[in-house]
């Protein structure tokens, strides 16, 4: 059979031209440099890695409602009585007479007042979940059969002491073991990378690759940015609140930044960077009622707004004198605010433009639902990256010409040398190819991956050929298939053997290493399946 | 065919003149000193190798501030919690232990505007995860271990052959761990990547070997010598591509100055250079030795 009709050779031909179109090379007279669709790591290329570790818990809970609704109405109204309860209803008797407005305010149920007596009818999780979110400060979900995601970072001391209070526990399993797992749930990550993704996005940095590491684990890759803009973009939650000041040094919270419906794209107003944003009727409402109760429109200078980030002031204010008017009146016919436009200004000159820039990203793109820890990070400066790059390449280039050197002490022919290096840069060349194919980034892991992939793969064509040549030249046709066969029994179980090592790299929590992983397998696979049976055929037609 | 030709005889003739037990000896001794080296280090230190800051957690500083000398790197950055200072090629590496979250972000501040011009690299890892992935680290080796071990037996289906691929693998991964252990090279994802690598690579040139004597008819030692041939050619390449990888990454900066340290291809190579010579005794000799031994028994007798 002629060369350029058998299935192999032709397999490795049109891999080898995907190849070439997925890397698509060029030459750029621009620059002098050549050019490709190759897509470098940070570490290759500048900037940041960040591990992100979301902060949160899942836990079963065991705790009777009754006993929460006894202390907290027992804080609101003195001691209650619990006549009756189960896991809807809970009636209970107070020392004074109460309205239903009070009672409902204390928000665990709906009431029925008669007198002293209160039928409140309740809901058991909403109960739990909304009672941890007070003791704990912050968002708890309810995800069926007891269990609940407590977004925050809290431990297992905190939790148990919180639910003590209430003659509550960690549930156990069927081993015993408490329920306890600081983690997130799959939705949670996922709503943190889109809210991330988001604001990397309005930032100006498109399609920044976030992975997703276990539940609760996630790198972020920014090319060109330093490490302490990372950290501010991405490992701050962004939580915008605005709160009024009551007296003196207190302050009341008003309303959270999910109520802002369009923020303005950031300038300069009177010299000081600023950002418009808008806030919804139910926040302008919220404001209303604060501005008024706070007392905040009768004497503007001591009741002053203040927007924080993060709970730290990034902007504090008196009310504008005639929209505190303005509220006044709505306030006293119960009317409703349509929505309003609010300025926060950051300050001057560069520091001012960078808090508006950060200011900006995170009104519009909202608070991360969790908090994220830095648990590690990498900053590669530019410079650095292109010499890491330069030095590889050279590593490689050096590295094929020792092998190349070697084989030819070996065996002193050209017909098995060139056939040999050739092969071997055609793999390297095909796992770029498929690199470049599936988008994913070289970095320096991954170019160990390949030079370790070379050398394999070198060992297979000298299996391969020594196999072949036993005897020390080519034998007849027949021979010549079952020692070729044999080869490859040797080199599919080596190849087997390498897979099999490098795969609990894929599964573990070792981001850094999973480029390496991957690089050696698809390497393998590469060399064992189009490549090497090529040179297995090529130097048949050389050597016979 | 030079110099491996030569090797290959001198090898072909100790495997030659040698009894199976007299050539698995030498190996096992040497695996044996291995783990002696690694129980010490850890009864003194608590582990087998010194933990890189990927495991232990902290921060590293490199910078390419060559015109500072130690003393004044050490006074400069007095507010934080600086371990040490030493060169890294032509650049120099600051360790830090763990420090709380804003005395970091004061120092990644500091390092970027003060330090701009030395191209400052930053790697940070907390403490916390860090050690958990010490555990991760630990049981990736162990599944890529058994998972090997499990394809060996698949592929030879006989026990003796079998042990001695998994037991000259096994012995190559300790004889490489105990020169990390001995050269106080630390353990990073770079080194664990090797470690796998190893376990890969290791059987490469035992399955070779095993296959050629159960597979192939004829007399025993000339099929030795004869895989062996082909087993020097492949750790020979491999070595050689190894060398300048380590060369390459580490002394670059001795011809070129601007040329950084590639730390992770630094020591990925390093360990998979010291895992490759053991392989060369640990095949030649104790796998050998053990094949030796079982295919010179009466075969009725033969595990």
């Amino acid at each position: 059979m002629k060369l350029h009709k058998d299935i192999r050779v032709i397999i490795f031909i049109a891999a080898m031209l995907i190849s070439l179109i997925a890397i698509h090379p060029a030459y750029n007279s621009h620059d002098g440099g050549f050019s490709s669709d190759l897509q470098y790591g940070l570490d290759l290329e500048g900037g940041t890695s960040l591990q992100l570790k979301l902060e949160g818990a899942i836990a079963g809970v065991k705790v009777d409602p009754a006993q929460i609704i006894e202390k907290k109405y027992s804080d609101a109204f003195g001691d209650i009585e619990i006549i009756e309860a189960t896991d809807d209803e809970v009636i209970f008797r107070t020392t004074e007479p109460l309205k239903k407005d009070d009672v409902d305010a204390v928000g665990y149920g709906n009431a029925y007042v008669d007198g002293s007596e209160v039928t409140l009818t309740i809901n058991k999780e909403y109960v739990i979940g909304e009672y941890l979110s007070e003791q704990l400060d912050c968002e708890v979900l309810y995800l069926g059969s007891d269990m609940y995601e407590i977004r925050s970072a809290v431990s297992e001391s905190e939790l148990s002491d919180a639910l003590s209070d209430v003659s509550g526990s960690i549930a156990t399993d069927a081993k015993g073991n408490l329920e306890f797992t600081e983690t997130v749930t799959k939705e949670t990550q996922e709503t943190t990378e889109a809210i991330l993704s988001e604001k990397l996005n309005i930032w100006g940095l498109k399609d920044v690759p976030i992975t997703p590491v276990e539940e609760n684990i996630l790198l972020v890759d920014l090319a060109g940015v330093d490490l302490d803009t990372a950290m501010e973009i991405v490992a701050t939650p962004g939580k915008f609140e605005i709160r009024i000041q009551t007296v003196e040094n207190a302050t009341e919270h008003v309303v959270w930044g999910e109520h802002i419906t369009a923020v303005d794209m950031p300038r300069v107003r009177d010299g000081a960077w600023g950002v418009g944003f808008t806030v919804d009727g139910t926040g302008a409402n919220a404001i209303r009622d604060a501005a008024v109760e706070s007392g905040a429109v009768s004497d503007v200078a001591a009741h002053e707004l203040i927007m924080l980030l993060d709970d730290e002031v990034i902007f504090s204010a008196p009310l504008d004198p005639e929209l505190a008017e303005n509220l006044q009146e709505l306030y006293d016919k119960d009317q409703n605010v349509p929505s309003y436009s609010f300025v926060a200004t950051t300050g001057t000159g560069d520091v001012g433009r960078e808090n508006v820039e950060q200011l900006y990203i995170h009104l519009r793109a909202g608070a991360l639902p969790v908090e994220v820890d830095v648990i590690g990070s990498w900053q590669v400066p530019a410079a650095l990256g292109d010499q890491f790059r330069k030095q590889t390449i050279l590593a490689g280039i050096l590295a094929l010409l020792m092998v190349a050197f070697v084989i030819f002490r070996r065996y002193r022919q050209k017909n098995i040398l060139l056939p040999m290096v050739a092969t071997s840069v055609s793999e390297v060349f095909m796992i770029l190819g498929f690199a470049s194919l599936i988008g994913w980034q070289l970095d320096l892991p991954a170019i160990a991956g390949i030079i370790a992939v070379i050398g394999t793969g070198i060992d297979h064509l000298v299996i391969i050929t020594d196999e072949v040549l036993y005897e020390g030249r080519m034998p007849s046709r027949k021979v010549y298939l079952s020692r070729i066969a044999r080869a490859f029994a040797i080199i599919f179980a080596a190849a087997a053997t390498t897979i099999i090592a490098m795969s609990p790299l894929l599964f573990m929590g070792f981001g850094a290493l999973k480029g390496f992983a991957i690089t050696t397998i698809v390497g393998v696979l590469i060399g064992v399946l189009i490549a090497r049976p090529v040179y297995g055929r090529v130097i048949r037609e050389l050597l016979e | 065919m030079g110099n491996i030709k030569n090797l290959v005889t001198r090898f072909d003739t100790y495997v030659r003149t040698h009894k199976p037990e007299q050539l698995v000896t030498p190996p096992l001794i040497v695996l044996a000193l291995a783990l002696i080296v690694l129980g010490g280090m850890y009864a003194v230190t608590g582990s087998p190798v010194r933990l890189g800051f990927q495991f232990e957690g902290g921060t590293i500083v490199e910078l390419a501030a060559l015109d500072s000398n130690d003393d004044d790197l050490r006074l400069a950055f007095a507010d934080y919690p600086l371990l040490s200072v030493r060169n890294s090629g032509n650049r120099r590496m600051l360790k830090f232990g763990p420090m709380e979250d804003d005395i970091e972000k004061s120092l990644v501040e500091k390092v970027n505007t003060e330090y701009e011009y030395a191209t400052p690299e930053i790697k940070q890892a907390d403490p916390v995860y860090a050690k958990a992935l010490q555990g991760q680290a630990i049981k990736a080796i162990i599944a890529s271990f058994c998972l090997m071990a499990i394809v060996v037996f698949l592929i030879f289906r006989t026990f003796v052959p079998s042990v001695a691929v998994v037991l000259s693998a096994f012995s190559d991964i300790v004889i490489a761990t105990a020169f990390i252990a001995i050269l106080g090279i630390e353990l990073s994802f770079g080194t664990v990547a090797a470690l796998l690598m190893l376990i890969g690579y290791s059987v490469d040139s035992d399955i070779l070997l095993t296959t050629r004597l159960l597979k192939r008819r004829g007399n025993l030692d000339d099929k030795v010598t004869s895989a062996m041939t082909t087993g020097l050619t492949m750790t020979g390449t491999t070595l050689a591509a190894l060398l300048m990888m380590y060369f390459v990454s580490t002394y670059s900066y001795l011809i070129i100055p601007s040329f950084p340290q590639i730390s992770i291809i630094s020591d990925i190579s390093a360990v998979l250079i010291f895992g490759l010579a053991a392989d060369l005794m640990n095949t030649w000799l104790l796998n050998t030795g053990i094949l030796k031994w079982h295919l010179s028994k009466p075969r009725g007798r033969r595990a």
